[in-house]
């Protein structure tokens, strides 16, 4: 895949506060690429230097080809963008927002289909202070694909929504991801970041400690996985440890634990024994590592704290 | 160009939607027209008269009803004790004690000199001397009528309308130019600081639009706005206080656009320095609220003690409003009001390079 975005040891400093440190990335054109970190970790700073709408202290980021701080305003044709905080004007409607903000690219666009694809057809004549906020959000990446952009930036898009308008999000961001656009986005939600993202940086104190598919850093961060059962007969602990890939096991209260780095080579082995030997398992629970456990292992701290 | 014309257009929804707006840029200075209109300081204030007799004889009563159908006096008949108080308290020039035979009911019968005591309020000096000269006036023609003598002598008053300006004419264009003062600060001032609060601008910056077609098309918005309202004011001046506009249009025309430009100046300047909105108004009055009443809106600036005629003098709207006055009651020419369209552009030029140093799409403090 070609690259759509390239970093290079982007820093931005303001007076002797560095809110970004140096750092470097590249994004694949047509992936959705994660920016995970906790508050004030540099994740708005980077996305609006990337936009151009911040200036670069130093370092280099390059977008399709085209230097961000040198042809800023073509580069600004070239994507959309959802800021964390924006709103629109209150004098214009849905429909009539879209079409001057199409203006501004010097478009002219089909806004109710563009309404239709964010499900605010029945809102085309709302002001933007009727919507809820799920509504506000959708309008935002509606009015942030006027353009037809290449990569589109989502700014922590679902913060402070109720889970079903999150859900409801998701689903609209996995539409855009599925047409082609690349989709650059910032969350502090890990299971965010796990079911959209095809890759992940991890960013902590303005810098990024881990850069990754989402799988290879569960596999990197090393963190096991585990398996827990009831059994209709006692087995013993020694017997389960037996088992392929299986670091130990525990037994307790007549439930049992088996820690596993590759639950996909124990459990048909410990199916087939348990079938051998006319065991019945029950309450069967596979618990694997979240970005939750990958993040407190790549930063050394939780992600919200 | 597209993309200006566009943004222009959405702009002007915008406005026509903003019912604040809308009320402050046309209904606020049509109360005002009217409130003043009504006031008429053109008219001359009557003069209150207390007149005292107890039981007037039939010639003296038609005396005193003859002072009643003076147009310049109001006549009040009391009796001593009430326009006594009414004098302390203000609420006559002027109390006459007229004794009930002033006038004897049978002149042929020999006429004794009879005295008019009048007690003045030392408070209201004029009015008491104008009204006793022309109560003079009537006590002579009812001697000389008494005394059978000739008339020999008498002015004959012809009124001619020379460009009679009444106060109307005067306030009009005063009025037009607070009008459009008030819109352009307040409605950019107040809507570009929100603007910027929201995060409005900031969205803006992430296209590729530039900040100048932005604030273009809020300009010529605005510049729209100020002729209508210029329109609107005119024609409900003429239509409704019959006022007279005597001069050229296109001057009107030309001077509100300039006058448009240099307060839109200043409402870009005040919304850039205004950290929130809420400290727009505190901002935009301290600026607009003396030019007010300094500004010639209502009262001639020569009215005014000297030193506070050479604020006047500097004040942007003074110009503005003695611009369109020239124009509008004295049909004065191009050539004739240079010097305040020369000040005007001064101001804008001012204005719009404090704009420029204040106001910017992103955060900018002075």
């Amino acid at each position: 895949m070609p690259n759509i975005i390239e970093v290079q040891n982007l820093t931005k400093q303001y007076g002797s506060f560095t809110a970004v440190d140096d750092i470097s990335f590249t994004v694949y054109e047509g992936e959705t690429f994660g920016i995970l970190g906790p508050n004030g970790a540099g994740k708005t700073t980077t996305l609006e230097m990337l936009e151009g709408l911040k200036p670069i202290t130093s370092g280099q980021a390059i977008l399709a080809g085209l230097d961000v701080s040198e042809e800023t305003r073509m580069v600004k044709s070239l994507i959309g963008v959802q800021l964390q905080a924006s709103s629109f004007f209150d004098g214009l409607n849905l429909k009539e927002l879209v079409e001057t903000f199409a203006s501004l690219y010097g478009r002219n666009v089909n806004a109710m289909s563009l309404l239709d694809k964010v499900q605010l057809t029945d809102k085309a004549k709302s002001r933007v202070k009727e919507l809820s906020g799920g509504q506000k959000q959708r309008l935002s990446i509606a009015v942030a694909l006027v353009n037809d952009p290449k990569v589109i930036f989502l700014d922590e898009p679902t913060t402070g929504l109720d889970p079903q308008a999150r859900r409801n999000l998701w689903e609209l961001i996995t539409e855009i991801k599925t047409s082609g656009k690349t989709v650059v986005i910032t969350t502090h939600y890990m299971d965010e970041a796990q079911v959209l993202c095809d890759r992940i940086a991890i960013m902590d104190n303005a810098k990024i400690s881990a850069l990754d598919t989402t799988i290879n850093l569960i596999k990197q961060s090393g963190v096991s996985s585990s398996i827990e059962f009831k059994s209709s007969r006692d087995i013993e602990p020694w017997q389960l440890e037996k088992l392929p890939a299986v670091d130990r096991a525990v037994a307790e209260h007549g439930r049992y634990q088996i820690i596993s780095s590759d639950p996909q080579t124990t459990l048909p082995v410990l199916f087939k024994a348990a079938h051998d030997n006319n065991l019945k398992l029950t309450d069967l629970q596979l618990r694997q590592p979240t970005l939750e456990d990958v993040f407190l292992k790549f930063t050394g701290h939780e992600l919200r704290e | 160009m597209n993309t200006t014309l566009t943004l222009t257009s959405s702009a002007i929804k915008m406005f026509v939607r903003n019912r604040q707006a809308l009320f402050f840029s046309l209904f606020t200075p049509l109360i005002i027209m009217t409130i003043f209109g009504l006031i008429g300081f053109d008219r001359v204030a009557k003069i209150d008269i207390g007149i005292v007799s107890s039981s007037p004889n039939v010639p003296t009563k038609t005396f005193v009803d003859n002072l009643k159908n003076i147009s310049a006096f109001n006549i009040h008949t009391d009796s001593s004790d009430d326009a006594q108080k009414a004098l302390m308290d203000g609420n006559r020039s002027i109390v006459l004690i007229v004794p009930n035979d002033l006038i004897p009911e049978n002149p042929s019968a020999g006429i004794q000199p009879k005295t008019i005591v009048a007690v003045s309020n030392a408070s209201q000096q004029q009015q008491a001397q104008t009204a006793i000269t022309i109560v003079n006036q009537v006590l002579d023609k009812t001697s000389i009528a008494l005394s059978k003598a000739p008339v020999l002598f008498s002015v004959e008053n012809r009124e001619i309308n020379v460009r009679n300006l009444k106060y109307i004419d005067f306030l009009l264009p005063g009025i037009v130019a607070l009008a459009v003062m008030q819109m352009a600060v307040f409605s950019v001032a107040f809507v570009f600081a929100d603007y910027k609060e929201k995060g409005v601008l900031k969205r803006l910056l992430a296209t590729p639009v530039k900040p100048s077609q932005f604030v273009t098309a809020n300009v010529i918005t605005r510049l729209i706005v100020a002729l209508v309202q210029a329109a609107i004011l005119i024609a409900a001046g003429v239509l409704l206080f019959k006022a007279h506009v005597i001069g050229s249009y296109a001057l009107i025309f030309l001077i509100t656009l300039l006058g448009g430009i240099m307060f839109l100046g200043l409402g870009f300047t005040i919304s850039g320095i205004a950290s929130t909105v809420e400290s727009v108004p505190a901002l935009a009055n301290l600026i607009v609220f003396p030019m007010l009443f300094l500004g010639g809106t209502f009262f001639p600036i020569n009215t005014m003690p000297d030193w506070l005629q050479k604020v006047a003098k500097v004040l942007p709207l003074t110009y503005f409003s003695t611009a369109l006055r020239d124009v509008m009651t004295k049909d004065a020419h191009l050539s004739d009001i240079k010097s305040s369209l020369i000040f005007m552009m001064v101001w804008a030029i001012i204005f719009i390079v404090t704009a420029n140093y204040t106001f910017g799409f992103e955060e900018k403090r002075l």
